[in-house]
């Protein structure tokens, strides 16, 4: 939306999470040779140190990988540190139904060994795309939260009251204030809203209020 | 023994002593009884003698003193005589004149009184003149009687004075007359008469003395009395002395007896004193004779019981010298009597004892009597104790010496001062108070425990009673109660428990056990009770009771058999419910041998005899193992410790835990263990597939991307070769990794070959049988098992053979599931076949196989059960057939199927054997 926020946004990072040297090796050939960046990890204790919240990108992460922490349970720590890296979890034969409950877990896609290369670089691009588009969303309700942080009291009543869809008369009755006062409290929420139409406005508020509320 | 060797000796050196002063105290007594009747006879002749002499003397003189009261009596008579002849004489020679006559004659009586009258009778025979004036006899005129005529008449013939007979007159008055004749010249004129009294003449004529002295009585000739002079009659008849009264001689006697001047009492009185002298003395000889043989058998019995006394006596000097000792010297210490006379007591004395002896005999010499008790040298050289009294008398410088033997007492002594000392710190130590009360109920004694417990001093409650101090006043009728039924011998010999009172009000509980207090005589003097404070034992046994049935619960809740042993007598001690419940609710006291359980002497159980275990040893394990009971057919789990039991003594705590169940489980686990190894073989393949899947996987992936990278650069023409040389030899490597993972799959299909042994197929059937037991017993149907124990073992691959019946047994079960429940037999065959093998068939009674499925039966991936890999069947033929074997289906006659299979006997093998082993 905004090309300024776009050329702030940090770039996308595929990290990859398997315990076979040479499948991880093989990966990053594939993956670099598509003209992505990735980082390789040999085991989940050696990604865990690398977990931020504001991490972007997508994880591949290998569900099996025996002698340490296993890639469900990385998935698990990676959702406690409130971070919404998408996951892509690959699996062996039989792993299916591991898989299956990561889905239901929050990961985004799983991909079974052995996988086509093509399949796999299409999974990873939606991903990304996804990834950023959810990103670019959450950037902007934090600013409407910030705003409406910046309202007085009185602000923010009128404001609920607006977005139930009041006239000015009504709203005025309800708070037993007068239509000027009214006027002039609408005025500058629109102003510290930074709204240009009251359509924006409630729209705007909503789509967090909605997020709050639900 | 001492003694009874001594005794007889001490009795024949004293018994004749008294014989011999029998007989001679017995002579001696004659002499002076002789004496003394003797004396008497002699004194009472003596007596006689002189009485005699006495009376003849009297006698004598009376004789004398009669003749001279007659002579006077005479002379007076003469004297009258001639007055009367005086005046007879004047008369008849008329001188005399009746005045004169009468004063003459008045007067001559008055001088003498014995006269009464003086008349002159003329011859007329009648009175003519009398005197004196005043008589009233004779009156003048009054003739004579006839006698007094005669006597007249003769006094007138003869001339002379006569006398007449004398007589008594008419006043009572015995009377003499004397007539004497007036002479005038021849003729005779009368007479003048005198009349005597006789009484007069008595009183008068003699003497008073006379009078006093002697009776006079005039007797006539024929011996009538005329006249007494006194009317006392205590005159002696024998001195008597009569004589005739001259000159009257008419008969007229003089008697004169002598008074008893002494009675004859008094007469007899001097023989009598020497009879009684006599006789008194007689008496105080016999009394003399009585105490003398009292003092000698005093003294006889005072030296017996010298002689014989157990007790040692001895006199001694002052100075402390032996004087004399009796025998028992001997038998006590050892000396003879004889020998000790003359020595020193302080030879004899114990040098300790010496000091303390001499103060004490020193101490006699005040007169004091002293006791002390000292030890003596016997003649053996031992040293005996005696207890010694001494007495000393001065005056004689004497000492009397009384000794006891009391070593035996003294030992008692000792051995009793010992007891009671030891009675006594038992008593002061005892924490049991002791009460004693006499019969009606008094305390009499209590302990210093019994005080100390209550808190009442000995004082206070000795002496009291009931209600005693210690009886809280809201409790004292049951405690009244109980001590009437202590009283009347009723005391329950459990003893009873009481609540009693603190004497500072604290309440206790105390126990009393009451026993009868007998004294030494063996009489009941009252009743002892044992009084034990059970406050703090009866809370600690009311908390242990507690903790005891929590440990009772907790034993008797466990599911194993608990039991407690000796170790040395096996008997059981303790044994839980559970343990009772297995062996029987009397198990405690009985062996634990009789319940066939580990006892010690089996050193199949024990490795150390636990009867050899002292008690440091413990704890200890016994045992730990596992053991069927014979008689439940139970399995249980037995682990056995010695340990130390609550006495002290050495047991054996056993806890037996059913472990049947477990046992069953284990046995159904290691079944299924059994079963999942020996299907493990078939299941490795299908794990190998996924495995060598998986495995592959990675490099084959890995060369996949290694390419796509390679492709995808080569496409865009951005490259680097040396990295694509890189990737390229990196998919190579992984391409060599893969082969790796086929080689080793190879290698491991190759190390699980069948291993042929001889096996013997029965155990093979039977294994294979039970292993499906519990399926078959789920599908309600039964296996037959017909193998002939003599069928020679087939060599063969035990497991893999089993597999094959299992899977036989397992499908032919299935196939029976819609079978009537009767009909679902399975029957398993085995026997020799004509070519000399042996041959198995399983026969179900199933649905069957058609034609068609019969002929794809063993072809692989096809199966007929749902759940089923179709893997099962042409597994088993290659088993059977890789044993040279052959396995094919009919269908049963009877419904179902029948699968055969041969395998080789082992003795046609042998070559086979060795080959296969190599």
């Amino acid at each position: 939306m905004n090309p300024q926020v776009l050329t702030a946004m940090p770039e996308q990072i595929i990290y990859l999470v398997d315990d076979d040297e040479a499948l991880r090796d093989s990966l990053i050939w594939l993956l670099e040779s598509q003209g992505f960046k990735v980082k390789g990890y040999p085991s989940a204790e050696a990604f865990l140190p690398e977990i931020r919240p504001d991490m972007t990108g997508c994880l591949l992460l290998d569900v099996r990988m025996p002698g340490g922490m296993s890639g469900l349970e990385l998935h698990d720590r990676l959702r406690a540190s409130f971070c919404t890296l998408p996951v892509i979890f690959i699996t062996g034969h039989g792993d299916v139904p591991m898989a299956v409950s990561a889905l239901k877990k929050g990961a985004v896609d799983f991909i079974e060994k052995p996988f086509n290369d093509e399949a796999l670089l299409r999974q990873v691009r939606q991903c990304l795309a996804q990834e950023e588009e959810n990103r670019a969303r959450r950037r902007q309700d934090a600013e409407v939260s910030r705003r409406l942080g910046q309202l007085t009291q009185r602000e923010r009543e009128v404001l609920d009251l607006i977005i139930l869809g009041k006239l000015n008369k009504q709203i005025a009755d309800v708070l037993g204030i007068s239509i000027k006062t009214v006027e002039v409290h609408r005025a500058r929420v629109m102003e510290k809203m930074g709204a240009q139409s009251l359509a924006e406005l409630v729209q705007s508020v909503m789509a967090i209020e909605g997020v709050n509320r639900g | 023994m001492h003694d009874g060797r001594q005794m007889p000796k001490t009795d024949t050196s004293v018994a004749p002593a008294p014989v011999v002063s029998r007989v001679r105290s017995a002579w001696y007594w004659i002499v002076p009884y002789g004496a003394v009747l003797l004396f008497a006879f002699t004194m009472l002749t003596l007596a006689w003698v002189l009485q005699r002499q006495d009376a003849e003397a009297q006698r004598n003189a009376l004789a004398r003193d009669v003749q001279w009261a007659e002579q006077t009596m005479r002379l007076h008579m003469q004297g009258t005589e001639e007055f009367l002849a005086q005046l007879a004489r004047e008369m008849a020679g008329g001188d005399l004149d009746r005045d004169a006559f009468q004063i003459r004659a008045s007067q001559h009586i008055a001088n003498n009184p014995e006269l009464i009258n003086v008349a002159w009778v003329a011859a007329d025979q009648r009175v003519h003149w009398t005197a004196p004036f005043d008589t009233t006899d004779w009156l003048v005129g009054d003739p004579l009687s006839g006698v007094q005529a005669v006597v007249l008449a003769r006094a007138r013939s003869q001339g002379r004075p006569v006398y007449g007979e004398a007589y008594v007159n008419g006043r009572a008055t015995p009377v003499l007359e004397v007539y004497v004749p007036i002479q005038q010249g021849r003729s005779t004129i009368g007479a003048m008469v005198a009349v005597y009294s006789l009484d007069r003449m008595m009183t008068h004529l003699v003497p008073t003395w006379f009078a006093e002295k002697y009776r006079l009585t005039f007797t006539q000739p024929r011996g009538e009395v005329l006249a007494i002079n006194s009317a006392v009659n205590t005159v002696d008849e024998n001195l008597s002395h009569a004589v005739q009264l001259e000159p009257p001689g008419n008969g007229l006697r003089l008697v004169a007896t002598a008074y008893q001047t002494e009675s004859p009492l008094m007469r007899l009185l001097p023989l009598a004193l020497i009879a009684g002298l006599s006789l008194f003395v007689l008496w105080s000889l016999w009394l003399v004779r009585a105490h003398m043989q009292r003092r000698v058998r005093v003294e006889r019995e005072r030296d017996q019981l010298f002689n014989l006394s157990l007790d040692m006596l001895a006199i001694l000097s002052l100075d402390g010298v032996f004087r004399r000792c009796n025998p028992a010297f001997e038998r006590i210490l050892g000396y003879p009597p004889e020998e000790l006379p003359g020595r020193p007591i302080v030879d004899f004395l114990h040098p300790e004892d010496v000091a303390a002896t001499i103060d004490e005999l020193r101490g006699l010499a005040s007169g004091a009597p002293a006791t002390f008790e000292t030890r003596c040298l016997c003649a053996d050289g031992s040293y005996k104790w005696l207890v010694w009294s001494v007495n000393s008398v001065r005056e004689e410088k004497l000492m009397y010496a009384v000794a006891h033997d009391i070593t035996g007492r003294k030992s008692a002594e000792e051995a009793l001062r010992a007891e009671y000392a030891f009675r006594k710190s038992m008593e002061e130590s005892l924490i049991t108070g002791l009460r004693a009360i006499d019969l009606t109920g008094r305390i009499t004694y209590v302990n210093p425990a019994f005080c100390s417990m209550t808190g009442w001093s000995q004082e206070e409650l000795v002496g009291s009673q009931a209600p005693f101090p210690y009886w809280p006043r809201d409790n004292r009728e049951a405690l009244q109660q109980t001590l009437a039924l202590t009283l009347a011998g009723n005391a329950p010999s459990t003893g009873f428990e009481k609540r009693i009172r603190r004497k500072n009000g604290e309440r206790m509980d105390a126990r009393f056990y009451i026993s009868p207090l007998i004294d030494a005589a063996g009489r009941q003097t009252g009743w002892m009770a044992s009084v034990t404070d059970i406050t703090e034992p009866k809370r600690i046994r009311a908390q242990l009771q507690v903790a005891h049935e929590r440990f009772v619960v907790v034993l008797d809740g466990l599911d194993a058999a608990v039991y407690v042993a000796d170790a040395a007598s096996d008997e059981i001690l303790f044994a839980n419910r559970a343990f009772k419940s297995i062996y029987g609710f009397d198990a405690v006291g009985r062996r634990v041998g009789e319940f066939g359980l580990p006892t010690p002497p089996n050193t199949l159980w024990y490795d150390v005899d636990p009867r050899r275990l002292s008690p440091d040893d413990v704890p200890r394990e016994l045992y730990d193992g596992e053991l069927r009971n014979d008689h439940s057919e139970r399995w249980y789990h037995i682990r056995e410790r010695a340990i130390r039991w609550v006495d002290g003594r050495v047991v054996r705590m056993a806890i037996a835990t059913d472990v049947t169940d477990r046992k069953r489980v284990d046995e159904e686990n290691r079944a299924q263990q059994e079963r999942l190894q020996r299907t493990s073989r078939l299941i490795t393949m299908g794990e190998m597939a996924s495995t060598l899947a998986h495995e592959l996987n990675q490099p084959l992936g890995a060369i996949a991307n290694y390419a796509m990278g390679c492709v995808n650069r080569l496409k865009s023409g951005e490259y680097r070769t040396e990295d694509i040389l890189g990737a390229m030899q990196k998919a190579s490597a992984q391409a060599e990794r893969a082969g790796k993972i086929i080689r080793r799959v190879r290698e491991f299909v190759k190390k699980s070959e069948p291993r042929r042994h001889p096996v013997s197929l029965a155990e093979v059937v039977e294994d294979a049988v039970g292993f499906m037991e519990v399926d078959v017993r789920r599908l309600g149907a039964r296996v037959e098992v017909q193998v002939p124990l003599d069928l020679p073992p087939v060599f063969a691959d035990g497991v893999m053979i089993e597999q094959v019946v299992l899977n036989l047994v397992k499908n032919g079960i299935e196939a029976m599931g819609d079978a009537p429940a009767e009909a679902r037999v399975l029957l398993v065959e085995a026997g020799l076949n004509p070519e000399g093998q042996v041959q198995v068939s399983v026969t179900d009674r199933g649905h069957g196989l058609s034609e068609d499925a019969r002929a794809k039966l063993f072809s692989p991936f096809y199966t007929t059960k749902s759940e089923g890999m179709g893997m099962g069947l042409n597994i088993c033929r290659s088993i059977i057939e890789f044993h040279e074997g052959r396995l094919w289906v009919d269908p049963n006659p009877a419904g179902g199927c029948i699968f055969r299979f041969t395998l080789p006997l082992e003795n046609l093998n042998e070559s086979s054997s060795a080959d296969s082993d190599a």
